[in-house]
């Protein structure tokens, strides 16, 4: 059977369980359509503010920014979802390819900007020029004389996701809009609205909505969208809102611009939030079973891999590539079915029938099984592995979990403590050893919020991937160095003292994209690249300067008071061979550079060695440095050596 | 590299090793070859050139040995020569170890032999040298030139390691009762050669026990950074601050072995095969019996990946051709865009980046979460031979230590490599000083899922309240407390000296795939046709709470579950009957009466708009009639998407309906109207009565799993599990 693999590069038949389920939810793909009204408030600026640099869209073109804004960012971070901009209200109309049966007759005043699809650069172009160029915006934005209705747009929205994204898991409609009532006279395209609202929820699309709030009009929801949108648990009226981000734009709001505050809520929903595994069951005691579901909230970001680009045709294509599985020797194909995994030992195969694998893999069924408790302090920060997974609880198996999720998270806040999890993600997952780790919710300064709260699952490291540390001598500071070291990390915090991902992107992966847009674009490749990983060099000069300075005079001082210490001991000062001449470098106090080694060992790493009986891994030439000090010959081989050094050693 | 080691076994095959004792199952020579084939299987699997074995068998029938001319050297087998063994060598060794009929045949000359064996084969170049006995201690022995081979065994660095069957071990706690007097005798004269040799000397029952502890690989640390800490820039500033450092792994996770995929080689008929396998044995195997250690081994060939490449085409069959490797370029896909980019210019993505450590801030140990490290660890340490640079980075790490806090810092390990942001963490042991470095997310790494806060909860309309249903009530958050508080794990555990420490340390945890795999493994080498023994007990130890614990919070947990109130859902009510009707939108607004919904009236469905409409066309209906009629309406909407489909253009359309029919044909406890479609579906398909060849569209059923209903799903269903596998593999 061939089967497409877009994934795996050639060759690569080794089987990893683990990446596969990665993969798998990866593929759960989201499309998300824009719908943006085009009206005459919609295209008024928001009236000027005090703030000088205040950037003064008009809501339409805001909408349209952020939707130009997101569609660069999921190229980057979902490269297999879809994305489309439908525009309503417009004079002008459009719908998919006339050759797509009913053509925009359907659908008048829609107009589609960018059709469902995952972005080509010509969307992103079409998007750019719409946002840059003043013409363009011009012409296109026009609004209707006429007023629309709703259940045409939702229908049409409904037609997009039908035609151009079945099979999706998530489907989502964006609605920009300042009107929120737009059938205010007119009671029966309410109610028709409504049952294509009712339709898209069946299809499974979930509508979001981002209101904006006129200068005199405050954004009433209950007007017309609550007629339009479907709440996750429709059963109870006490059910916890759907989370919403931070304020609601408005065109009032001062300091922060509508785009800012518009770009702050969509990006909020930017990405569909995919379960890694659906209500598994978290086990606190024996017999006592709670169902949670897992997400992964951190997880690296890595530029997708190179693909084969076919050049032959009209315009470049990506070729797919498709894997056949053949027997080696007869190269003939081979059916799934007849495929045994087999293991080398020994210079040849152990086989095993796909059952016994399985079997002898399997170390339970999926489920987090609490084994106890320990102190967080009992954690190094060393313990890891990998990201962690986010955990929250799910009514859907066992009602109450939630309450004693919650009881149990905020247990563990308080105290400071961890919970020590057996863990099986998926069926047949390798089993692993996690901390349940309490996460409490954070939010920004807006009120909007940064990390969820929960708790989060860390894998821990099993005794087989623990490494040794490697051998060193250890010479502790003395004291004041440190004060001066102390002082040095004193001046340079960063802001609001803590690490804040969201202040770094990666500028590996965004100079990737940079790059490829420019060229898919046919632009002129940028020449720097921002990034804003690298030190602030001179805030670090001017506010840590002086004192590494100090903490360099001091750390020669020192040294040079140790190194006398700890040769005196082992040979006769008179003799002492003169301090090499790198040590000598008289101006080193102003560059607090620390010296390159010695040629060989000083006397104190060789007797230290030599107690260890280590010095038996020296080199020769670090043996021959040392005794060249001792005016000992150095001819011979390294034995020779080894027993010069012993007996010289042995002597004192 | 690891040192080269050469090992040899003695193995005692006298008549006495044939008889079962102390109530165990299986024969004494049985019972001891666990524990030797456990250690050879264990080198074997290595798969070192440089991890050597020979093995010799003692109080055998015959006597093969170099010296065998002499009386003292009688009834003692060289078995196998020093070397790295293989498979055909293990299974021949397998052969081999035999229950033999005698009772001579003395231990301290096979220990001579051994020990020739090593010095012939090691001559003065550097090696590991190992001898283990393994023996009941019943032959005779005559230790009369035993302070000569003490002197040869020190003189020559060679490890002697004695195991016997039923020996005493006080330290152990092991004591044979009614013990054979010669045994005795012999049992002492073993513990002196071995205290004397400075060796290893123990009891078979404690030796065996310990093989239930995997052993630790140790790996060489290899640096993966050498270069410069930096605080601020030394090209352009005099005060930056530079120390020569280098980065080592701290946690690399060891993956379980890789299997590699076979199939049977079509060339080799059955009988081929035997021939084939039994020839890899050596020549002097008494062959006669090889059947049930032969693994198939030979007969397999492996499986090769071919690749090809195809384009659309909207004219070629199937909307797809092949194209050749060589006429494509290398690229990427920018959105759906493929950006070719020449082969000399393919670096130009690449963020050009000089190797080095800058710490870019600092923050206190407060503000970090724990949960935001995104990798395995490694540690940073000065310049093994800059003492300098030692005592420059000790004083970072006391100032760290003392400030409670980390560093932040951007790393490029080599030139060009993309950077990284990674914690910096002070670890001060009593006799180790480091940085511990984890790495943390970028902008990009963090996804913004947001979820509603645990400890209030904010209705639709806007309310905050502090009691709920979701929220716990002050019992239950006692009783969390209380049983949390007494499934303590932090004084669980012993300590060397016996003294409460830590349970559970992650030392004294184990990869339970990994050494299950390996287990297995090596016992099916030598076991080709008995199943796999169970786990070792280590691995799955601490799937579960510590007995002693779970008993001592019974009472807590009793509590913790009353106060808790938990309740299962049934599987049965979360069908869709329970929620479908009382669906709404946030106003509560009653759309089906907008739609006009009246049960009597069939509802059509559209090919614009099929699923909505058949979801609602069940909604309104409980009559069977009006169901049947629903599914026939979809069922030839899909066809005739199925048959119009240009390509497999409409095929996730068709794809995503028959999901839908099937699930609520499932949920409305008709899975024989779903069962009936499909089988239908199946024949026009592959008869390519739907617009040609439609082969594809089969296969995406398949792979979607969207076959029978069987029984297992839904009881009104008569289809069973082998019958639904049928039904999907068949091509027919």
């Amino acid at each position: 059977m061939a089967e497409e693999n877009k994934w795996k590069p050639p060759g690569d038949e080794e089987d990893e369980e683990e990446e596969v389920d990665e993969a798998t939810y990866k593929s759960a793909k989201d499309a998300v359509l824009f719908v943006i009204e085009v009206s005459p408030s919609m295209l008024t600026a928001p009236p000027p503010t005090d703030a000088k640099k205040q950037e003064r869209d008009t809501p339409t073109l805001a909408a349209v920014k952020c939707a130009y804004a997101l569609m660069q960012q999921r190229i980057i971070s979902n490269p297999n979802d879809m994305m489309g901009v439908l525009l309503y209200g417009t004079e002008e109309t459009k719908f998919q390819d006339e050759e797509d049966a009913r053509g925009g007759l359907g659908y008048p005043n829609c107009y589609l900007l960018t059709d469902l699809d995952i972005p080509a650069a010509g969307d992103v172009k079409a998007l750019k020029d719409l946002v840059e160029d003043d013409e363009e915006s011009k012409k296109l934005l026009v609004p209707s004389t006429e007023p629309v209705s709703m259940a045409n747009v939702l229908f049409c929205a409904n037609q997009i996701f039908t035609t151009k994204a079945p099979n999706f898991t998530s489907r989502r409609l964006f609605i920009v809009t300042d009107n929120d009532d737009p059938h205010a006279k007119d009671k029966a395209l309410k109610s028709s609205a409504a049952v294509r609202a009712k339709d898209l929820y069946d299809l499974g699309v979930i509508i979001e909505l981002f209101p904006i709030s006129k200068p005199d009009h405050a954004f009433d929801r209950s007007r017309f969208y609550d007629d339009i949108i479907y709440n996750a648990s429709p059963t109870d009226p006490e059910a916890p809102a759907p989370v919403s981000g931070g304020v609601a734009p408005s065109l009032t709001s001062d300091g922060i611009s509508l785009l800012t505050s518009l770009l702050s809520s969509i990006n909020s929903k930017a990405v569909a939030k995919r379960a890694l595994f659906s209500s598994i069951p978290f086990e606190i005691g024996p017999g006592f079973r709670i169902s949670v579901k897992g997400y992964i909230i951190f997880k690296r970001q890595e530029p997708k891999r190179s693909c084969y680009v076919w050049l032959e045709g009209e315009k470049p294509q990506i070729a797919t590539g498709v894997t056949t599985q053949m027997a080696d020797d007869t190269a003939r194909t081979v059916e799934k079915l007849e495929i045994k995994k087999a293991y080398k030992f020994g210079g040849e195969q152990i086989t095993f029938t796909p059952e016994e694998v399985s079997s002898l893999r399997h170390f339970g069924d999926p489920g987090i099984r609490i084994i106890g408790f320990k102190p967080l302090s009992m954690l190094p920060i060393w313990a890891n592995i990998r990201h962690s997974t986010f955990i929250y609880p799910s009514e859907d198996d066992y009602v109450g979990s939630t309450r004693v999720f919650s009881a149990l998270q905020q247990k563990l806040l308080k105290d400071q403590k961890i919970g020590i999890a057996w863990f099986v993600a998926r069926k047949n997952a390798t089993p692993v050893i996690a901390a349940v780790l309490p996460g409490a919710e954070k939010l920004d300064e807006n009120g909007a919020q940064i990390i969820p709260p929960g708790m989060w699952l860390t894998p821990l490291p099993f005794a087989d991937d623990i490494r040794q540390n490697p051998e060193t001598n250890l010479i502790r500071a003395p004291e004041g160095l440190i004060d001066r070291m102390r002082e040095v990390v004193q001046q340079l915090q960063l802001p609001k003292a803590m690490y804040d991902p969201r202040k770094y992107p990666n500028p590996a992966l965004q100079w990737h994209y940079r790059i490829l847009q420019a060229m898919a674009l046919e632009e002129d490749l940028p020449e720097k690249p921002e990034d804003k990983t690298v030190p602030k060099y001179k805030q670090i000069d001017k506010r840590a300067g002086p004192y590494v300075i100090d903490w360099g005079h001091e750390l020669h001082k020192e040294y040079e008071e140790w190194r006398k210490d700890n040769e005196t001991t082992t040979s006769v000062p008179a003799k002492r061979p003169a301090p090499s001449g790198k040590d000598d470098i008289p101006d080193r106090s102003k560059k607090a550079k620390t010296a390159t080694p010695d040629d060989g060992p000083t006397d104190a790493q060789m007797q230290h060695a030599y107690m260890k009986q280590e010095h038996k891994k020296m080199t020769v030439s670090q043996l021959k440095a040392w005794l060249h000090g001792k005016s000992i010959s150095v001819s011979g081989k390294k034995a020779d050596l080894l027993e010069r050094v012993e007996e010289f050693l042995e002597q004192k | 590299m690891a040192d080269k080691e050469a090992t040899v076994y003695i193995v005692d095959m006298g008549r006495s090793m044939g008889e079962k004792r102390n109530a165990r199952k299986e024969s004494d020579l049985d019972w001891a070859m666990t524990y030797v084939w456990e250690k050879i299987t264990s080198t074997v699997a290595t798969d070192r050139k440089t991890a050597q074995l020979g093995a010799i068998g003692l109080r055998t029938d015959r006597t093969e040995n170099e010296l065998d001319s002499e009386d003292s050297f009688q009834n003692i087998s060289v078995l196998q020569e020093i070397k790295q063994v293989l498979l055909p060598g293990l299974k021949d060794l397998w052969q081999k170890v035999k229950v033999s009929d005698t009772a001579d045949g003395d231990a301290i000359s096979a220990i001579v032999i051994a020990i020739q064996m090593i010095t012939k084969h090691c001559k003065k170049l550097k090696y590991k040298r190992k001898i283990i006995l393994v023996t009941d201690g019943r032959g005779s022995m005559d230790a009369d030139d035993m302070s000569q081979i003490t002197e040869k065994i020190k003189s020559d660095d060679i490890e002697l390691v004695i195991i016997g069957v039923d020996f005493d071990d006080p330290d152990y706690g092991f004591k044979e009762e009614d013990k054979d007097p010669q045994k005795a005798v012999n049992e002492a004269t073993f513990r002196a050669l071995v205290e004397d040799c400075e060796g290893i000397f123990g009891t078979m029952q404690q030796a065996i026990e310990e093989l239930g502890t995997p052993r630790l690989k140790t790996t060489r640390p290899v640096p993966s950074y050498k270069g410069q800490l930096t605080l601020g820039d030394p090209e352009q500033f005099d005060s930056a601050l530079c120390i020569d450092v280098e980065r080592y792994p701290r946690v690399v996770v060891r993956k379980p072995l890789a299997a590699s995929q076979y199939v049977q080689r079509s060339d080799l008929s059955n009988d081929h095969v035997s021939t084939q396998s039994s020839a890899t044995m050596m020549p002097d195997a008494d062959g006669a019996d090889s059947g049930p250690i032969q693994s198939d081994g030979n007969s397999l060939t492996s499986v090769r990946n071919a690749r090809t490449y195809q384009v659309l085409d909207e004219e070629a069959p199937g909307g797809k051709r092949d194209v050749s490797r060589d006429d494509l370029a290398k690229g990427y896909e920018y959105g759906r865009t493929a950006v070719h980019i020449s082969e000399s210019d393919l670096n130009v993505t690449k963020l050009e980046t000089q190797p080095g450590l800058e710490i870019v801030g600092f923050i206190p140990w407060s503000t970090f979460e724990r949960y935001m490290t995104l990798s395995v660890s490694c540690i940073v340490i000065a310049q093994k031979t800059n003492s300098k640079a030692i005592m420059a980075l000790s004083s970072l790490i006391h100032a760290l230590f003392e400030l409670e806090s980390y560093a932040v810092a951007r790393l490029v390990t080599k030139a060009d490599r993309e950077p990284l942001i990674t914690l910096l963490a002070p670890s001060i042991e009593v006799d180790y000083e480091c940085l511990l470095d984890v790495q943390l997310p970028f902008a990009e790494d963090v996804r913004s899922y947001r979820f509603p806060p645990l400890d209030r909860v904010i209705t639709v309309s806007g309310k905050e309240i502090r009691e709920h249903r979701n929220l716990p009530n002050d019992t239950l958050s006692a009783a969390m407390s209380d049983y949390v508080d007494r499934m303590d794990l932090s004084d669980l555990g012993k300590d060397d000296e016996g003294n409460p420490a830590e349970y559970m340390n992650m030392t004294d945890t184990f990869s339970p795939v990994l050494h299950r795999m390996d287990q297995a493994v090596r016992w099916r080498a030598v076991h080709p046709t008995e199943p796999v023994p169970p786990p070792y007990d280590i691995l799955t130890r601490y799937s579960n709470p510590p007995k002693e614990l779970v008993a001592g919070s019974k009472k807590r947990l009793e509590k913790l579950i009353a106060a808790a109130d938990v309740k299962k859902v049934p599987p049965k009510v979360q069908s869709r009957k329970r929620n479908r009707n009382e669906i709404k939108p946030l106003s509560g607004l009653d759309v089906g009466a907008l739609l006009g919904n009246n049960k009597s009236k069939k509802t059509r469905i559209t090919r614009e708009n099929p699923i909505p409409e058949f979801r609602q066309a069940l909604d309104t209906t409980e009559s069977e009639d009006a169901v049947r009629d629903a599914v026939k309406q979809l069922s030839t909407i899909i066809e005739a998407q199925i048959k119009d489909s240009f390509g497999d253009i409409a095929y996730g359309k068709a794809v995503e309906e028959l999901d839908l029919m099937r699930n609520e044909m499932i949920d409305m406890e008709e899975p024989g109207l779903y069962n009936e479609f499909i089988k239908i579906l199946k024949g026009k398909l592959l008869g390519e009565e739907l617009g040609g060849d439609r082969r594809e569209m089969w296969y995406e059923i398949r792979k979607n799993k969207l076959g029978l209903i069987e029984k297992k799903s839904s009881d009104k269903s008569n289809v069973d599990e082998d019958e639904a596998k049928a039904f999907l593999s068949s091509r027919s």
